[in-house]
C-alpha cells in the first residue's frame, strides 16, 4: 500500500456478474443510479467481456454516461409513432427532426452555421472572422426543490457552456425562461406535501438568476414566464446565455501528450448525482431525499473563472475545454479524452473536504469548475494567469492515445473504461401515438364586451407586465444593449426581442423566443409550427436578417413511457422540422428535460409538451432596429397577416372557458415569405415601429404599442372573421407596422403577395384606443387606464 | 494637445464593468489600462492621471458593498492612493467604484445601503447637475438621462451633512426623483478638490445614441450623455493641469 493511502479504501468492487436481471435492477435502485434492467444487463455483458467486476467509481460514470440528462435517449429512441390509427417508424426524434433537417438548411447556407451538435453550442457567422453563440439549458427538477439555488445554478451552468465552446466563448447575454403555476394557487390546491408554492419557486427562482446573472456582469436581456396550472409541481427553468468568439478559435482538439487541467472551484460532496436525479421523475421523497444533488452557486469564483478561460485563450493557452457541468469530471473528463483516451489522478483534484470517495471526486458536480487541456509548456503561463484572477488550477492528468480511460486514486486504478464503448448505450424503443381531438364548433362571441374584455386579458397574468422581475436585471451592463426589454418614449413597454451591439462589429445580435404550452396541451404539432414562427417573426420584427437566424429547441414534457405524451411530442417535433426548413433556420443546438411529472396525492400529475425555441439572428445595421413601440402621432397602423377563425390556446378562450376549440394551424411557407418582404421594408427605412400579434392578440398588440404614450390610435377592423375572433385571436404570421403616410403605398407594393391591411392611424388628438369593428364602435378606452391595468398586474405578487 | 491622458482601472474578483469603462474612457481620449488587482502596486499610479473603480460586485459584495475591495486596495496601496490625490491625480468611482471610494474615506463621509425598495433595480433615472463647477459635469447640461442598476444605492450621511454637502458642490448630481432612498436624492459625490468623483449611475452605458431606450433620443447626434461625461473630465486633464507624458 502507498504511504499516503486513507485508513479505509476509497472505492470498492461490486460484485455483479452473478447477479440475476432483477438484482441488477435492485442494484441499480439502490445505488440510484437511474439504469434500466437492459441497461444494466448492457454493463453486465461488458464486465463479462473484461473478465472481472467493475468498481463503484465505474458503475457512477456508466450511469451518468448513459442518464437522460447526458444522454439523450428518448431523443435518440426508436419511436412507433401511431397518428390517428396510422403508424410509423421514427428512427430517433433528433436524427429525424432536428439534426438532418439542419444539416439539409446548412448546406443550402455555406458559410452561416459554423459548427453545430459538435460542441457544447452551435456558432454562427455574425462577420467574416467573428462568430456568436447560443445555448439555452433547463434546471427543473433543482428549481423545484430549491428554487433559489436551482436557478443561480442552472444559469451559472449555461453560461459554463459558453465559456466552454470553442476555445472560450465570452458570454455577452443571457434569456430565462420560466413557467410556473399560478401565483394565485390556493394553498389546498396542491395536493402533495411539501411542494412549494409557486410565488415562492418565483420569487427564488428569479432571485437566483438575478444574483447570478449580475454578479457575472451579463446582461439578461430576455426571457419569458408562463404560469398555469400544470407546473405547480414541475415548474421549467431554462437559462440560456450567448457567446461571441473570434471564428479561429472555434476548432479545438486534444492531442495525446497534452495536459487535463482543472481550474476554478474545488470539489466537495455538493452536487452529487444531478445528471441521474434529473433524469427521474418527482416525488414527495425529492424534497427530502434529493437535496445533495442541488448546489449553492458562487457566482464570484466563476467570474474569476471567466477572466482566466478569456485571457488564457487571448493568450492561445488554450487547446481544448469544456465546462464541468453534469456528471462533473467524469463526464468533462470522459467528453474530453472520449477519443484519445488518458489518465487521471483524483489526488491532484482540490479538495473542499477531506476524506472524500473516489466516486464522489469524479463524478461531484460542484460548480464554477472548467476542464482544459493544454500542451505541457503552456503549463507556468496558465498558472500565472490563474493567480492573476485569483482563482485555482491543479493538473488532473493527461491524454495518452490509448482509448482507455484510466482514473487512479492513492495509487489504485478505480476506474478502467474503454471510451468509445462508454458512449454505446442500448437504444430505447418506444411507443408514441396522437389523436387528434374532436374540436368544438366557436360559439357566437358577444362583441359588447370587447372593451371589458380587453381590460381583463391585459390584467392577466399571461399578458401583464414582468417589469418587476425584468428591473431585477441588469439588462444594461457590458454597455452594448440597444433593444431592451422594456423601452419606447417611456422605458416601460413590451419589446418583441432584444438586440444587442457586438464588439469589433458594425452588425448586431437579436435574441428572440417562442414557448406555447398552452397549444401543446390541445395541438401540439401546431404549437411547433406556431413556435418557430413566433421566434422568427419577433427577431425579423427587431432588425434581423431573415436569411441569418439559428435557433435552439428546448423540449420539456412529462413521462415519455407514456404513449400519449410521447406522441405529443413527436407531433411537435414534426411541426418543427417543417417550420425549420420553410424559414430556412437551422437547429444549431438543444436540450431536452423529461420526466416533469409529479407524483401527487391525486395521481401524477404531467406539464403539457413544452418546446422553448430561443433564436439568435443578425442585425446588419443599428437602423434596422425599430422597437414595438409608437413613435409617431401621425402615422399609419398596417396590419400583416389574417386572423383564422381559431380561438384555441388564445388567452381570451381560456378566460371564457372555451374548450376544445381548435388551434391556428399557420402556414411557414406563406409566413417565411411574409418575413422577407418585412425586412425589405425596414431595410428601405420604412418602418417606425413593428410589434407581433401573439399572446392576447391584436387588441392587445394595438394597446402595447400604444404604451409609449406617444399617441392615440383610430383603427377599423377590416371585413372578415368576427370582430371578436379578429381582436384576440392569436394565429401566428401576424404583426401591426407603424409607418409615414407617404410610406404606404410603396409598401402596398413591397407586400403585394400578402395580406396587407391599412388599420388605421395614430393621432395628437387624444390617448385613446379607439377599434370599430366593420359595423359598430368596439373599444374606446384611455391608454394611460390600460397600461395601468398591464403594469401593475404582477407587481401585486412578486 | 500634444499628450493623451492615461487612466488606470483597478479589476477586483467580481468587478465586471471594466471593459465598456476602458472602451468609454478610450472613446473620449484617454488611453487606458485594465489591471488587476492582484497585480497592482503603489508604482501604477506613478504614470496615470486617472485611477478608475468601476462597476460590478467586487468580491461578490456579500459583506457590504466594497469592504472587502476597500481592505484589499489599502494593503495593495497603502496611502499611495491619497497621495495620488494629492499631488493632483483624480479618481473615479462608478457604482460599485463608487461604494469602494466612500469605503476608502476619499470622499466626503457617507454610505451607500440598501435601496429603500429592498431591491436591485435597473433602469434609467433623469438627473440634475446642482454644482455646474464640477469638472466632471462640465460638458452635461443642467438635466440628463443615465441608467442605474444597483442594490446598494441609497446615499446616507451623519445627520444634517448631506444637507451641506448639497451646499457646498461636494453632491455634484441628484436624481430627479427619489428612486432608491438616497438623502436629499444624492447620486454622485465629489471632495473637497472637486478631482475625486464617485455616482451611482452607469455613464459608460450610454456612450451611443442608441443605448437610449427611446429609438428616437436626440438630444445630441453623435454620443450619449455618458460620451460627455467622460469627455468633461478628459478636457479638465488636458486642459492645464498635470499630465503624465
Amino acid at each position: 500500500m502507498a504511504a499516503a493511502a486513507p485508513e479505509r479504501p476509497t472505492y470498492r468492487t461490486i460484485p455483479i456478474l452473478a447477479l440475476s436481471t432483477s438484482e441488477l435492477e435492485a442494484l441499480s435502485k439502490s445505488m440510484k443510479l437511474s439504469l434500466s434492467g437492459a441497461d444494466m444487463e448492457a454493463v453486465r455483458a461488458y464486465y463479462q467481456e473484461q473478465g472481472r467486476e467493475p468498481t463503484d467509481v465505474e458503475l457512477e460514470v456508466i450511469a451518468q454516461t448513459w442518464s437522460e440528462h447526458c444522454k439523450h435517449r428518448i431523443f435518440s429512441a426508436r419511436i412507433q409513432h401511431t397518428r390517428d390509427g396510422k403508424t410509423e417508424e421514427i428512427d430517433g426524434i433528433f436524427k429525424t427532426f432536428i439534426r438532418k433537417v439542419s444539416l439539409g438548411i446548412m448546406d443550402s447556407k455555406p458559410g452561416f452555421v459554423l459548427s453545430a451538435f459538435t460542441d457544447n453550442a452551435g456558432f454562427i457567422e455574425i462577420d467574416p472572422g467573428l462568430a456568436a453563440c447560443l445555448k439555452v439549458e433547463t434546471h427543473n427538477h433543482p428549481s423545484a426543490i430549491e428554487p433559489y439555488a436551482g436557478a443561480n445554478t442552472g444559469l451559472g451552468g449555461v453560461i459554463r457552456d459558453i465559456l466552454g465552446a470553442g476555445k472560450g466563448a465570452k458570454p455577452v447575454a443571457s434569456l430565462d425562461v420560466f413557467c410556473f403555476g399560478r401565483p394565485d394557487t390556493k394553498p389546498e390546491q396542491i395536493r402533495a406535501k411539501d411542494v412549494i408554492h409557486p410565488l415562492g419557486v418565483m420569487r427564488g427562482v428569479v432571485r437566483g438568476v438575478r444574483d447570478y446573472g449580475n454578479r457575472m456582469g451579463i446582461p439578461t436581456v430576455g426571457g419569458a414566464i408562463q404560469f398555469d396550472d400544470t407546473f405547480c409541481y414541475n415548474p421549467l427553468v431554462f437559462c440560456g446565455t450567448a457567446g461571441i468568439i473570434p471564428s479561429s478559435e472555434i476548432a479545438k482538439e486534444v492531442i495525446p501528450g497534452h495536459l487535463i487541467i482543472a481550474v476554478g472551484g474545488r470539489t466537495g460532496r455538493d452536487g452529487l448525482k444531478g445528471a441521474t436525479f434529473s433524469s427521474g421523475a418527482l416525488g414527495t421523497d425529492s424534497h427530502e431525499e434529493d437535496q445533495t444533488a442541488v448546489q449553492i452557486g458562487n457566482p464570484i469564483e466563476e467570474k474569476k473563472v471567466s477572466d482566466f478561460v478569456l485571457s488564457a485563450r487571448e493568450q492561445g493557452l488554450i487547446a481544448a475545454i469544456t465546462d464541468c457541468g453534469a456528471g462533473g469530471f467524469s463526464s468533462a473528463a470522459g467528453e474530453m479524452l472520449s477519443e484519445t483516451g488518458g489518465e487521471i489522478i483524483l489526488d491532484q483534484a482540490p479538495l473542499k473536504e477531506p476524506g472524500l470517495l473516489s466516486w464522489e471526486i469524479f463524478i461531484s458536480e460542484s460548480q464554477e469548475r472548467m476542464v482544459l487541456s493544454s500542451a505541457p509548456e503552456k503549463l507556468p503561463a496558465l498558472r500565472k494567469l490563474a493567480d492573476v484572477y485569483e482563482t485555482e488550477l491543479a493538473v488532473l492528468g493527461k491524454s495518452d492515445g490509448t482509448g482507455i480511460l484510466k482514473v487512479k486514486h492513492h495509487g489504485h486504478m478505480v476506474c478502467e473504461l474503454d471510451c468509445r464503448r462508454l458512449h454505446e448505450a442500448p437504444r430505447l424503443d418506444l411507443k408514441a401515438t396522437w389523436t387528434t381531438p374532436d374540436w368544438q364548433p366557436l360559439p357566437t362571441l358577444n362583441e359588447a364586451t370587447a372593451e371589458a374584455d380587453l381590460r381583463e386579458i391585459l390584467g392577466d397574468f399571461a399578458i401583464v407586465s414582468r417589469e418587476p422581475v425584468i428591473r431585477e436585471y441588469d439588462h444594461e451592463v457590458q454597455g452594448n444593449t440597444v433593444l431592451k426589454p422594456l423601452a419606447g418614449a417611456t422605458g416601460d413597454a413590451p419589446q418583441d426581442g432584444a438586440v444587442i451591439r457586438v464588439d469589433g462589429s458594425s452588425r448586431l445580435l437579436a435574441l428572440g423566443l417562442s414557448l406555447l404550452p398552452e397549444w401543446g396541451k390541445t395541438d401540439p404539432y401546431a404549437m411547433g409550427l406556431a413556435c418557430m414562427d413566433e421566434c422568427v417573426r419577433q427577431l425579423v420584427l427587431c432588425g434581423a436578417n431573415p436569411d441569418k437566424i439559428a435557433v435552439l429547441d428546448n423540449y420539456c414534457m412529462g413521462n415519455p413511457h407514456d404513449p400519449a405524451e410521447l406522441g405529443g411530442l413527436v407531433e411537435s417535433a414534426r411541426a418543427l422540422a417543417e417550420a425549420a426548413v420553410a424559414y430556412g433556420t437551422p437547429f444549431v443546438s438543444g436540450k431536452d428535460s423529461f420526466y416533469n411529472y409529479f407524483q401527487t396525492e391525486d395521481g401524477p400529475v404531467s406539464i403539457p409538451v413544452t418546446a422553448l425555441i430561443s433564436g439568435i439572428g443578425i442585425v446588419e445595421d443599428a437602423k434596422h432596429v425599430t422597437g414595438a413601440s409608437l413613435r409617431s402621432d401621425d402615422s399609419v397602423l398596417c396590419l400583416l397577416g389574417t386572423a383564422t377563425g381559431d380561438l384555441g390556446g388564445s388567452v381570451y378562450a381560456r378566460r371564457k372557458g372555451l374548450t376544445a376549440q381548435r388551434v391556428p394551424v399557420g402556414d411557414p411557407v406563406a409566413a417565411a415569405a411574409l418575413y422577407r418582404s418585412t425586412h425589405e421594408a425596414i431595410k428601405g427605412g420604412l418602418v417606425l415601429s413593428a410589434h407581433d400579434i401573439s399572446e392576447g392578440g391584436l387588441a392587445v398588440t394595438l394597446a402595447e404599442m400604444a404604451f409609449s404614450l406617444k399617441a392615440g390610435i383610430e383603427a377599423t377592423l377590416p371585413d372578415g372573421p368576427p370582430a371578436m375572433v379578429q381582436l384576440f385571436s392569436e394565429a401566428p404570421a401576424r404583426f401591426v407596422l407603424e409607418v409615414r403616410p407617404a410610406d404606404v403605398e410603396t409598401l402596398q407594393e413591397i407586400f403585394a403577395d400578402h395580406a396587407f391591411t391599412v388599420l388605421g392611424h395614430t393621432t395628437s388628438a387624444h390617448r385613446r384606443l379607439k377599434i370599430a369593428g366593420t359595423q359598430r364602435p368596439v373599444i374606446d378606452a384611455d391608454i394611460a387606464g390600460l397600461k395601468e391595468i398591464w403594469k401593475s398586474g404582477l407587481a401585486a405578487w412578486y | 494637445m500634444s499628450a493623451t491622458p492615461s487612466a488606470l482601472l483597478i479589476k477586483f474578483p467580481g468587478t465586471n464593468c471594466d471593459a465598456e469603462t476602458a472602451r468609454a474612457l478610450e472613446a473620449a481620449g484617454f488611453t487606458t489600462s485594465v489591471v488587476p488587482v492582484s497585480l497592482i502596486t503603489p508604482s501604477h499610479l506613478k504614470t496615470v492621471n486617472l485611477v478608475v473603480f468601476s462597476g460590478g460586485f467586487s468580491y461578490g459584495d456579500y459583506v457590504m458593498a466594497g469592504r472587502i475591495a476597500q481592505l484589499v486596495s489599502e494593503v495593495k496601496l497603502g496611502d499611495s492612493l491619497k497621495r495620488f490625490i494629492a499631488d493632483g491625480g483624480y479618481v473615479l468611482g462608478i457604482c460599485n467604484g463608487f461604494q469602494i471610494m466612500t469605503k476608502l474615506g476619499i470622499l466626503p463621509e457617507g454610505s451607500l445601503i440598501d435601496n429603500s425598495s429592498g431591491r436591485f433595480q435597473c433602469r434609467w433615472v433623469k438627473l440634475k447637475v446642482t454644482n455646474p463647477e464640477s469638472p466632471w459635469l462640465a460638458d452635461l447640461p443642467e438635466e440628463f438621462e443615465l441608467p442605474i442598476a444597483h442594490a446598494e444605492g441609497r446615499f446616507v450621511a451623519p445627520e444634517g451633512k448631506a444637507q451641506e454637502y448639497l451646499d457646498k458642490g461636494l453632491a455634484a448630481l441628484t436624481y430627479e426623483s427619489d428612486i432608491n432612498g438616497s438623502t436629499l436624492q444624492i447620486a454622485a459625490m465629489q471632495d473637497e478638490t472637486g478631482r475625486v468623483f464617485g455616482l451611482m449611475p452607469h455613464p459608460e452605458r450610454f456612450i451611443h445614441p442608441q443605448n437610449h431606450y427611446d429609438p428616437d433620443w436626440s438630444e445630441r447626434p453623435d454620443h450619449g450623455w455618458g460620451y460627455y461625461f467622460f469627455r468633461g473630465i478628459w478636457r479638465e486633464i488636458t486642459g492645464g493641469r498635470r499630465l503624465v507624458a
